[in-house]
């Protein structure tokens, strides 16, 4: 077994070099947006980079070992803002009298796993696609907070989760260590535990992991709980930032999540890729958001020059003459 | 294996219940059908959404009006879905069979025609909102589409932005927030903004962005220009308060909420509060709880024959309503009477917030 460090060379140098594509466009990118405009390479930007890249890590974690499986994670708002909903309920908030503090937290990413749970059974009990499986949670998750909400935006008012947010640490704020935890936690899983290596055998080929004795249900539903895990995480993070959960806290996530386990090289079709190329993915999209507006682009190009980014890094990153088919 | 025989087998089941219950249901519709066109009128709101706090309030207040009026009151949510909006109200009308008073918030502009028109062919009676093509007109299908109320996007973006520049002392630099860029109460917004501008040569716009009315991304968005532009920013104009309030998070991150004023539009309760510690300058509201009421006000009174809406002069077809500014000048008043309490509104005063015709 290689160790973490090791891993994360193999696929930064490894065997073959359209893997470092990414990072490649990472640092051009880096490199262009610091000539253009200095400010980039601020102590203070990159602590703001960090910030605004801590919600969609923690996602993107999640939604890296279904993507890794070759299925689909649809439910990742509706997750994110059940998520969200529970934490500012159940803590001291503008709208009831609860203040259960840090067990709301609790609460809040167990709430998360239980929504990915359910999105695992019913893909293998009900033999469901993920794509509809998840589509549907992500409904069943909007309604219910929308419910539980009243349409309206619930103000968090405790001060310790507001913290994650508002207090630094060695600089950072606390939020950002969070991501950094859920990355190597995720890194762990991936490269250390069966499981990750399950997961990624599902991807290669189901059939043949099945043969091998895997127990493939099983694999899915743990996936399944494990990224509605992350998607919690992520709930509180957003709703501790924001300082309100709504109900449609968790708009456009999913497509920015996807974009960025894309974007890192994880391919949709499943077994391959992993969490490292997902970090670099984030910073990537992260990093473009942010020097877009370093750059004074005009908003009514930005969308224009972020899908011709979305297009360039994923065929850099791929080896086009490898795949026979392209559908 | 056996598990999965055993859920088909409860699909089998449910699926003859469902049918059985179906019919049981059309069958309970179609009978008070006959009983209700002698009735009172039924009033329905269609809206958007009811995930946002501006529909949500919306929805209180059309409440309040028909527990007032002593009538019957249904809400349809669109989500978003033209389709949706416009069959849900053609079953209403099919439902009521036309003895209903219709508030509408289109979801969007072209939808305006098919609700009309369905209402018109009912005899059912409507009040739109907001969205309707420029060559829609209310006089067109008298009696039965009464109104079409708006809040003029221009005045509000140049309101909010003069209160800004006061707020800053009259020079210095501001960044703006848009809205979604094709829509019009985003256009109308930033055209006040630049019309104050234009009146303010010491008042440099620093960089104008699109948040999507979204505060999640006037979070990020904020991060980025402080970036940029740092200590220069000396106040945010956001053209609606939620982004204004993801804006505000991202100043409280670096220490700096309540040094730089923002402003807004919608006067949501995050906003009030805001105004109120002096985080924002001001909000300004079209007062969503007046709209749902004096909507289906407007229309009940049009339908029961209080008024003629074909004898009504042009600006109380098409008009704009007074929106209401919240500043730190009344804060404190617009809290207790609509936080704290239920707004009181005269629902007989069916024309009070009229300020002109509509631009064309």
């Amino acid at each position: 077994m290689t160790l973490l460090p090791g891993r994360i060379a193999t696929v930064f140098g490894g065997r073959r070099w359209r893997s470092l594509a990414p990072l490649a466009v990472l640092i051009v990118l880096c490199i262009l947006i610091a000539i253009a405009n200095p400010n980039f390479i601020e102590l203070r930007n990159l602590v703001r980079l960090a910030n605004s890249a801590a919600v969609p890590l923690t996602l993107a974690m999640g939604l890296t070992f279904i993507i890794l499986m070759g299925s689909i994670d649809l439910s990742v708002e509706g997750t994110l803002s059940v998520s969200a909903m529970v934490v500012v309920l159940l803590a001291a908030n503008d709208s009831n009298g609860n203040d259960y503090g840090w067990w709301a937290v609790l609460a809040a990413i167990a709430s998360g796993t239980i929504m990915g749970l359910i999105s695992g059974l019913v893909q293998t009990t009900l033999r469901i696609p993920s794509f509809m499986a998840t589509l549907g949670m992500w409904f069943i998750g909007l309604g219910l907070s929308v419910y539980m909400l009243g349409g309206s935006a619930i103000r968090l008012n405790d001060a310790s989760i507001r913290d994650l947010a508002l207090h630094r640490f060695l600089g950072l704020p606390l939020a950002v260590w969070v991501a950094i935890g859920a990355f190597l936690l995720a890194a762990v899983i991936q490269y250390y535990t069966r499981l990750g290596r399950h997961i990624l055998a599902i991807g290669g080929d189901e059939d043949v992991t099945k043969l091998s004795g895997v127990n493939v249900t099983r694999v899915r539903i743990t996936a399944f709980a494990l990224a509605g895990f992350f998607f919690g995480i992520s709930g509180v993070l957003a709703a501790a930032q924001l300082g309100q959960s709504h109900a449609v806290i968790g708009d456009g996530r999913l497509f920015a999540a996807v974009t960025a386990v894309v974007v890192g090289g994880t391919a949709l079709t499943g077994g391959e890729g992993g969490v490292v190329n997902t970090l670099i993915g984030v910073l990537i999209v992260t990093v473009l958001a942010n020097g877009m507006i370093l750059l004074g682009i005009s908003p009514y190009v930005q969308q224009t020059v972020q899908g011709l980014m979305i297009i360039a890094a994923v065929a850099l990153s791929l080896d086009r003459v490898r795949l026979r088919i392209v559908k | 294996m056996k598990d999965r025989n055993s859920l088909t087998l409860s699909g089998n089941v449910s699926r003859r219940t469902l049918v059985l219950g179906a019919t049981a249901g059309v069958a309970a519709l179609a009978m008070p059908k006959v009983l209700r066109a002698q009735e009172k009128p039924t009033l329905v709101t269609s809206i958007r959404s009811l995930s946002n706090p501006y529909h949500a309030v919306w929805k209180t207040g059309a409440e309040a009006y028909a527990k007032w009026a002593g009538l019957e009151h249904v809400t349809l949510v669109s989500e978003g879905n033209s389709e949706k909006g416009i069959a849900d109200i053609k079953a209403m009308l099919a439902k009521t069979n036309g003895n209903m008073v219709l508030n509408s918030d289109p979801n969007d502009t072209p939808d305006a025609r098919p609700i009309v028109e369905a209402c018109a062919k009912a005899g059912a009676y409507v009040v739109t909102q907001w969205n309707k093509p420029a060559d829609l007109h209310p006089k067109d299908f008298n009696p039965n589409y009464v109104s079409h109320i708006e809040f003029d996007g221009i005045a509000s973006g140049k309101t909010i932005a003069e209160i800004l520049f006061k707020t800053i002392g009259g020079k210095g630099g501001i960044v703006a927030l848009g809205g979604l860029i094709s829509t019009t109460a985003a256009i109308e917004r930033k055209k006040g903004l630049d019309a104050a501008l234009a009146a303010n040569p010491d008042i440099k716009l620093l960089d104008f962005q699109v948040a999507n009315w979204k505060s999640t991304e006037a979070f990020d968005l904020m991060g980025n220009l402080l970036t940029r532009f740092g200590d220069d920013i000396k106040g945010i104009w956001a053209a609606n308060d939620d982004m204004g309030s993801g804006a505000l998070e991202a100043l409280r991150a670096e220490n700096l909420a309540g040094k730089v004023p923002i402003v807004g539009v919608d006067g949501i309760k995050t906003a009030v509060d805001a105004v109120r510690t002096g985080e924002f300058a001001c909000t300004v509201t079209s007062d969503p709880f007046w709209q749902g009421g004096m909507g289906l006000a407007i229309g009940y009174n049009a339908k029961i024959g209080k008024f003629d809406p074909t004898k009504e002069p042009p600006e109380h077809r098409e008009f704009y309503g007074k929106a209401v500014l919240i500043s730190h000048d009344n804060v404190e008043e617009y809290y207790k009477t609509n936080v704290e309490s239920k707004p009181e509104i005269d629902w007989n005063d069916l024309w009070g917030r009229v300020t002109g015709a509509i631009r064309t």
